[in-house]
């Protein structure tokens, strides 16, 4: 299983997770498909994307938003992708579509083929067991417009991950809560930090902390 | 219950000494002194019980209404200001023959004009009793080396409307036994225009603007709008069909100065009077020629009938009663407008080349003297010049909708036209393409569905192709481009299909790789090119004048609870989700709509969103 979770931030600040990532790519001219978490204003998020990308080598991508009527044809071609990115945004508007569309099945079984799966801030959220991470820190979260009452994810981890993480003490006090309560792993990174799963090889990159039943811990 | 906001005259003072600029505007207009039979005159008397429920900050800040620095908030002074100015209603025929009193401290100083105009839908049928129904000019402003004109639309009836020269009778402002003549118009229409101008106005179409609107009881409005130069072709069209050669030449000089002034004519004052009239001439068979086209490809149906009163001289667009924007090219819809049905968005063009060989015959007239029959004019070389004009615009607009460059677009077309032609054609083919199910009625005319939907198929091919490297299968071809109006037998892969859809693939890779030579690149890096631009010119979601209509609906029942400058953001916001162009890279939001917005705008946003969606393809 080969997973990239990327906190936030610009291409600038996600160089090192980048280069990470195309260390774990094995073959020469990789095709990356990008979903983004909204069709709302993606075209460019779209050309940001291929913009970082670019620097790579990498010549081959597809745009593919969820929250619109797709075709069967660009579908299929985007589960040939060597690397899929699910994009950043409103965790629980990406949910709702990931799941009304089969996506998330989908993509469960592209990452148990053997295909790279990143994802940045909401599209990280994706690949752990649920979003509730979406929901925190209270005073900052994404708001639930669509209601959505199952914020089961693709659980492809066994841990919660938070991203554009502040070291701060309002943070950690409700960390410190949900660690308790659900009693899993919470890592949680700032921008331009992340973590790089390839087998069972588990990289950090950047300051990650774990919460874990109320305490917490320094990664890295 | 409308509230108003009521000012002391110390109160006033301080708002005028706020807003000096609005003072300019209080009825006076060069086309007063300058055209002396072009209009009518009326007196004006405050307007009570108004409120300003949009105002659009940027374009008062473009105009020089407001200081550049301004806060997008209506404050009090601001809005005082705003209704002593604009919160007016003539003093038309119908009070003075019922000797109607108003308090002379409500009688505004000047006069405000209503300009006549030809309209065909006036018995006369030549301009002596038409023009501004139901609006009046209030003035100029100039900025920045730019004139505005503005003008208020529900100022009250006035002659010049067709109810009171069918019904041969003068009306009371308001009388609701007619419904155009009453000199009404409605904060619906306004938001109408308002939503449709600021998404075309962003894709540099030209129209006019809303600058505000200003509601009163029972959801009647004063609409102001504003451009550079609010004359159109029927300004000229009236005077040409009288034979009044004076005011003719008085209408066309009046234009030409005002463009000059503008600078969108550059050096036409040294010109003399012959070489002036026939500069305009060339400007108007260019213009409409490139309008006719953009609007053509745009899929954007203009009435564009041959008395020229729903366009303005430049192109721009005026009056969004009937305007509509297909999401197919849905090229045999017509509008129902009761006497007869509208032209086809694929008329326009014969229209807008009548107008320019009514431009030709004016131009004689303005310089002989002597007026021609318009039937001499039938072959006149504007009418070549259109021609040429219009089918170099048809290509570069395709071009450019394929994601193509514009500076490789021009070279494509000086070297290659041959190749470009090939292409045109087969995409041609699709874009007009009919469902078998044939003509039918809809709410407010006749359509027969397209079936085929090319923002689709120009989205995914560069992708696809980028992906894989080789031609679709027809199926899978068929599978993109195909439109919810298709159904089973429209689809079939006849011969005629097969052989099309493979011209156009070809062909669309030919250019590809014309366009990658003369760049001096591989097709995969012009392939990924286009993706990307293409992916923003032909996005999945674009508006239609049926999404307008519902959105408008849906902005008109939260309006309530909408103060104007929450109005004002969300119509930015809008407009700014629909813009289509490539190279002004848009914001990128951390939210599915408009990061940074209150909930209750980003809910009625994410509404709106998902109108424009649902009548992506319809009319």
């Amino acid at each position: 299983m080969k997973l990239v979770l990327y906190s936030g931030g610009d291409a600038r600040a996600n160089r090192e997770i980048d280069n990470e990532l195309f260390r774990m790519v094995g073959v020469s001219n990789p095709l990356m498909a990008y979903i983004p978490a909204s069709s709302y204003l993606s075209e460019f998020e779209f050309q940001h994307f291929v913009d970082q990308y670019k620097r790579f080598r990498v010549k081959r991508f597809l745009h593919f938003p969820v929250d619109v009527p797709f075709d069967k044809i660009l579908f299929k071609e985007v589960l040939k992708a060597d690397i899929i990115h699910l994009g950043g945004g409103n965790t629980f508007h990406f949910l709702l579509w990931l799941r009304k569309t089969k996506m998330l099945e989908a993509l469960k079984d592209y990452v148990f083929r053997g295909g790279i799966l990143t994802g940045l801030s909401a599209g990280a959220i994706m690949m752990t067991p649920d979003i509730s991470t979406a929901g925190m820190p209270s005073f900052d979260r994404d708001e639930n417009h669509d209601n959505i009452k199952n914020l089961d994810a693709m659980a492809l981890l066994e841990f919660d991950f938070f991203p554009h993480y502040r070291n701060s003490p309002r943070y950690d006090a409700e960390f410190r809560r949900f660690s308790r309560k659900t009693k899993r792993c919470l890592y949680v990174s700032p921008d331009g930090a992340g973590i790089i799963i390839d087998g069972e090889k588990r990289t950090f990159v950047g300051p990650t902390w774990l919460f874990h039943e109320g305490k917490k811990i320094a990664i890295n | 219950m409308v509230s108003s906001v009521k000012k002391s005259v110390g109160d006033m003072q301080d708002a005028k000494k706020a807003y000096p600029a609005f003072a300019k505007i209080n009825g006076d207009h060069p086309f007063k002194s300058q055209v002396s039979e072009g209009r009518v005159e009326y007196r004006a008397r405050t307007k009570k019980g108004g409120r300003v429920v949009f105002f659009h900050f940027d374009l008062a800040k473009e105009m020089g209404l407001l200081p550049k620095d301004h806060p997008n908030t209506l404050n009090p002074d601001l809005e005082a200001q705003i209704l002593e100015t604009f919160s007016i209603q003539i003093i038309n025929e119908w009070d003075i023959e019922n000797n109607i009193k108003f308090p002379e401290t409500e009688i505004r100083p000047n006069t405000y004009m209503a300009t006549r105009y030809l309209q065909l839908q006036h018995p006369d049928k030549s301009g002596r009793t038409s023009g501004d129904g139901r609006t009046v000019w209030n003035g100029t402003i100039r900025n920045q080396g730019v004139t505005w004109d503005l003008s208020s639309c529900g100022t009250g009836g006035t002659k010049l409307s067709p109810a009171v020269n069918i019904q041969k009778k003068y009306f009371q402002s308001g009388d609701p036994s007619v419904s155009y003549g009453c000199g009404c118009s409605e904060t619906g229409e306004g938001l109408e225009t308002l939503f449709f101008s600021e998404v075309f106005d962003k894709n540099r179409i030209k129209t006019e603007r809303l600058l505000m609107t200003i509601e009163y009881d029972k959801g009647l409005a004063i609409n102001v709008r504003a451009y550079p130069n609010l004359m159109r072709p029927s300004h000229f069209f009236g005077h040409l069909k009288q034979g009044n050669y004076k005011t003719l030449r008085q209408v066309a000089d009046y234009h030409i100065e005002r463009q000059a002034l503008n600078g969108a004519w550059l050096d036409v004052r040294s010109k003399g009077p012959s070489e002036k009239y026939q500069y305009m001439l060339n400007q108007v068979a260019r213009t409409f020629a490139e309008t006719a086209a953009r609007l053509e490809d745009e899929y954007i149906f203009c009435w564009l009938d041959w008395d020229g009163d729903n366009i303005l001289m430049d192109g721009g667009i005026i009056d969004y009663g009937s305007i509509r924007q297909f999401g197919l090219f849905h090229s045999e819809y017509r509008y129902d407008d009761v006497q007869r049905f509208s032209t086809t968005i694929l008329e326009q063009k014969q229209k807008a080349k009548y107008i320019v060989q009514c431009f030709a015959q004016i131009t004689d007239f303005l310089i002989k003297k002597k007026k021609r029959p318009l039937a001499d004019f039938k072959n006149h070389a504007s009418l070549k010049f259109f021609e040429e004009v219009f089918e170099e615009a048809k290509y570069k607009n395709l071009l450019h909708k394929v994601g193509l460059r514009e500076k490789f677009s021009g070279d494509l077309l000086k070297s290659h036209l041959n190749e470009v032609r090939v292409f045109r054609r087969a995409f041609t083919w699709f874009e007009r393409a009919k469902a078998q199910r044939g003509t039918y009625k809809v709410a407010d005319g006749i359509t027969r569905d397209a079936i085929f939907c090319m923002r689709d198929i120009l989205r995914e091919l560069p992708q696809l192709y980028l992906t894989r490297g080789e031609l679709l299968q027809p199926e899978e071809f068929i599978e993109i481009i195909r439109s919810s109006y298709a159904k089973k037998p429209d689809l079939r892969l006849t011969p005629m299909m097969l052989k099309q859809i493979q011209r156009f693939q070809v062909s669309y890779l030919n250019l590809v790789d014309l366009a990658a030579r003369a760049q001096k690149k591989e097709r995969h890096q012009v392939l990924l090119d286009i993706t990307m631009r293409s992916s923003v010119i032909n996005k999945y979601d674009r508006v239609t004048g049926d999404s307008i209509t519902y959105v408008v609906q849906k902005v008109a029942r939260c309006r309530p609870r909408l103060k104007p400058e929450e109005l004002f953001q969300l119509m930015g916001e809008f407009a700014h989700y629909q813009t289509l162009d490539p190279d002004g890279r848009g914001q990128v939001v951390d939210e599915a709509v408009g990061d940074g917005y209150p909930a209750r705008q980003k809910n009625i946003l994410r509404g709106m969103a998902g109108i424009v969606r649902e009548c992506r393809e319809g009319l």
